[in-house]
């Protein structure tokens, strides 16, 4: 069974994504999942969502893929058991010891690995399946052969996102601290009270892209060159048949702070492909100018977001 | 009482340098397998390493890849096989899949877990005291207090950086080679690195004109570093007083002399610190340690807040 995960950055987008046939929505709560509050959702939004999931046949998962402060851990523990208690069927997490806590404390739900995790190979892969997850997200960077031979080593479920493999750039989520590094902003009401000091990897303060941004790079005495620190991943198309061959039960679809209209249809587009490979097609070529219109708006919104959150470091204290 | 330790790439490196104020040396860049006879990479290198080190009463830690590819998983395996015939005091692995490696072939040297293990929790670092990890090096984005939680609650040895450039991101592949004319020519991990990386490299964001934030950062390749260099020179009183232990100093991507100037000013405000005199006057050392950082000092985020902050003892 191939699953098209799809995000809920409210309740809105929830419904569209149900709508148009994700089989699994994922939400993330306040201040609890590496993004703005404004993509992020309430708890009762979420036990909404979770209802309206439900009772379409599709599933929700809640993202607590921040890594929780010592202190903070059992919080994280708390929320999420109250969120399986409210129809919640798995988890989105980072951080190992929350991975196996929840493996203890709610041992049916479906535990996901995030990409925040920054596996790098088959081998962590295994680590993860021992550390009791049931679904690992695999790195943007590999190709087929890779996800054949991960296969080959671990019975974990493999699960990436709807991206063109990318193979070199520096590894981000995961292995990154940039943004923390340069900028800081105070939790904000929103997001709860809280008593740590945060960054984008623990809440609150969001990554603000930095790597995306334009920097001036070179050897020191030497002219630079101006250049972005990350390539921009691009929505997939073609890869989707060999991905499933090589065993890739899950595609996620990333973008929670969209506009809802994109969501709504790139989970249509994307159904309508993977019902297609589903069903024995190799080739999806006559989809190549839906896919060109929805790549155009995705790099556009991608601009226009990059630049807001450029706009807010700026405004934030070093 | 206390331990210091910092790195140091290979046998030539470690062969010119001076490093008598540290009581450990990680051996290995753990960032880049091409890095000139890399201790990370060449198994044949281990013994002379390992014997240079415990020659002079130190300690040898053997750093390993930190993020190998499926394809890289063959030959860290036959460094492990090596390093395994050999006393090293311990071995380092930020990649939980060379974790797991180590527990297959049956590692009974102490494990450290280094900075691109992502290590946030003590339940975190239960789980990996489970696989034979018996020291912790938290994610450089924690406090102070929340280090000294994890050290306590999870009965394991936490390393603390207190002087260095703080490695923020790691990458697979390497950016100078990527970026320059002479890299568009090969590929990284080809063979054919000219390493570029022996010039120091930098990204910048500021303008005269105000217009971007003053930002800068160093890249070695395939890690990018602070601009500034961690200093807690002026907290060591601090420091012991919250029980840690293990300290360490970021020598990676520094010009020879770095690691012996840094080391000896550590090794004297520590021992003082450790030993309860009255704090010096730390002007002087200041001074040294500000020469030697282009782009300053900062405390990282130990006090909270962005990491490019410097906050003095008053």
């Amino acid at each position: 069974m191939v699953k098209l995960l799809a995000p809920a950055g409210s309740i809105e987008m929830a419904r569209a994504a149900v709508d148009e046939g994700a089989d699994i929505i994922y939400v993330g709560p306040l201040g609890f999942s590496r993004r703005p509050y404004e993509s992020e959702m309430s708890d009762d939004a979420i036990r909404e969502a979770a209802a309206y999931a439900r009772g379409r046949g599709a599933e929700l998962r809640v993202v607590l893929n921040t890594f929780p402060t010592p202190y903070d851990f059992g919080r994280f523990v708390d929320k999420a058991v109250r969120y399986a208690a409210d129809g919640a069927s798995g988890f989105i997490v980072t951080d190992i010891g929350l991975l196996r806590t929840l493996r203890r404390e709610i041992p049916d739900t479906v535990l996901h690995v995030s990409i925040g995790s920054g596996i790098s190979n088959l081998a962590d892969a295994a680590f993860y399946r021992d550390a009791g997850a049931d679904v690992i997200i695999l790195p943007y960077r590999w190709d087929v052969a890779e996800i054949e031979a991960v296969r080959r080593a671990s019975d974990i479920g493999l699960e990436t996102f709807l991206f063109e493999t990318v193979q070199t750039g520096k590894l981000c989520p995961g292995k990154c601290i940039m943004s923390s590094y340069l900028r800081f902003r105070d939790w904000k009401e929103i997001e709860g009270s809280r008593d740590f000091h945060g960054s984008a990897n623990r809440g609150a303060k969001e990554c603000y892209r930095v790597c995306q941004a334009n920097w001036e790079f070179g050897a020191a005495g030497a002219a630079p060159v101006e250049l972005k620190l990350r390539r921009d991943a691009r929505l997939m198309l073609a890869q989707l048949p060999g991905f499933v061959a090589a065993g890739v039960t899950c595609f996620k679809l990333s973008g929670r702070e969209r506009p809802v209209g994109m969501i709504r249809d790139l989970v249509r587009f994307y159904r309508r492909a993977i019902d297609e490979v589903v069903a024995g097609a190799q080739n999806l070529d006559h989809h190549a100018a839906e896919l060109a219109e929805l790549r155009g708006r995705w790099v556009r919104e991608k601009t226009k977001r990059v630049d807001t959150l450029m706009d807010r470091a700026a405004s934030y204290a070093k | 009482m206390f331990e210091l330790s910092t790195d140091v790439g290979n046998l030539k490196e470690l062969r010119e340098g001076d490093f008598s104020a540290y009581d450990a040396i990680y051996l290995g860049d753990f960032s880049c397998p091409e890095y000139p006879n890399n201790f990370s990479s060449h198994a044949e290198l281990l013994e002379a390493g390992l014997q240079h080190v415990h020659a002079r009463g130190q300690k040898a830690y053997l750093r390993l890849y930190a993020v190998p590819g499926n394809d890289d998983l063959a030959w860290v395996g036959d460094v492990i096989d090596t390093a395994l015939q050999l006393p090293f005091d311990a071995l380092e692995v930020h990649n939980l899949g060379v974790l797991r490696m180590l527990r297959e072939r049956g590692c009974t040297a102490p494990v450290h877990l280094g900075v691109f293990g992502n290590l946030y929790t003590h339940e975190t670092a239960k789980v990996l005291r489970d696989f034979g990890v018996t020291r912790v090096y938290p994610n450089p984005e924690l406090s102070l207090d929340e280090v000294r939680y994890i050290a306590e609650h999870a009965d394991i040895e936490v390393l603390v950086p207190v002087h260095g450039k703080i490695p923020l991101v790691i990458s697979e592949t390497c950016f100078i080679l990527e970026h320059s004319e002479e890299g568009a020519e090969g590929a990284c991990g080809d063979g054919s690195c000219s390493y570029q990386c022996t010039q120091e490299h930098w990204l910048k964001r500021g303008r005269d004109d105000g217009s971007r934030a003053d930002w800068s950062l160093k890249d070695t390749g395939r890690m990018t570093l602070s601009g500034k260099d961690l200093c807690m020179v002026e907290h060591g009183e601090r420091l012991a007083d919250m029980g840690l232990k293990h300290f360490y100093v970021h020598n990676k991507g520094e010009a020879p002399g770095y690691a012996a100037a840094v080391g000896r000013i550590y090794r004297d405000a520590l021992a003082r610190a450790f030993a309860g005199e009255a704090a010096p006057d730390f002007a002087p050392a200041l001074d040294t340690l500000a020469g030697l950082a282009r782009e300053g000092l900062c405390n990282g985020y130990y006090f909270e807040g962005a990491g490019q902050r410097y906050i003095g003892r008053s």
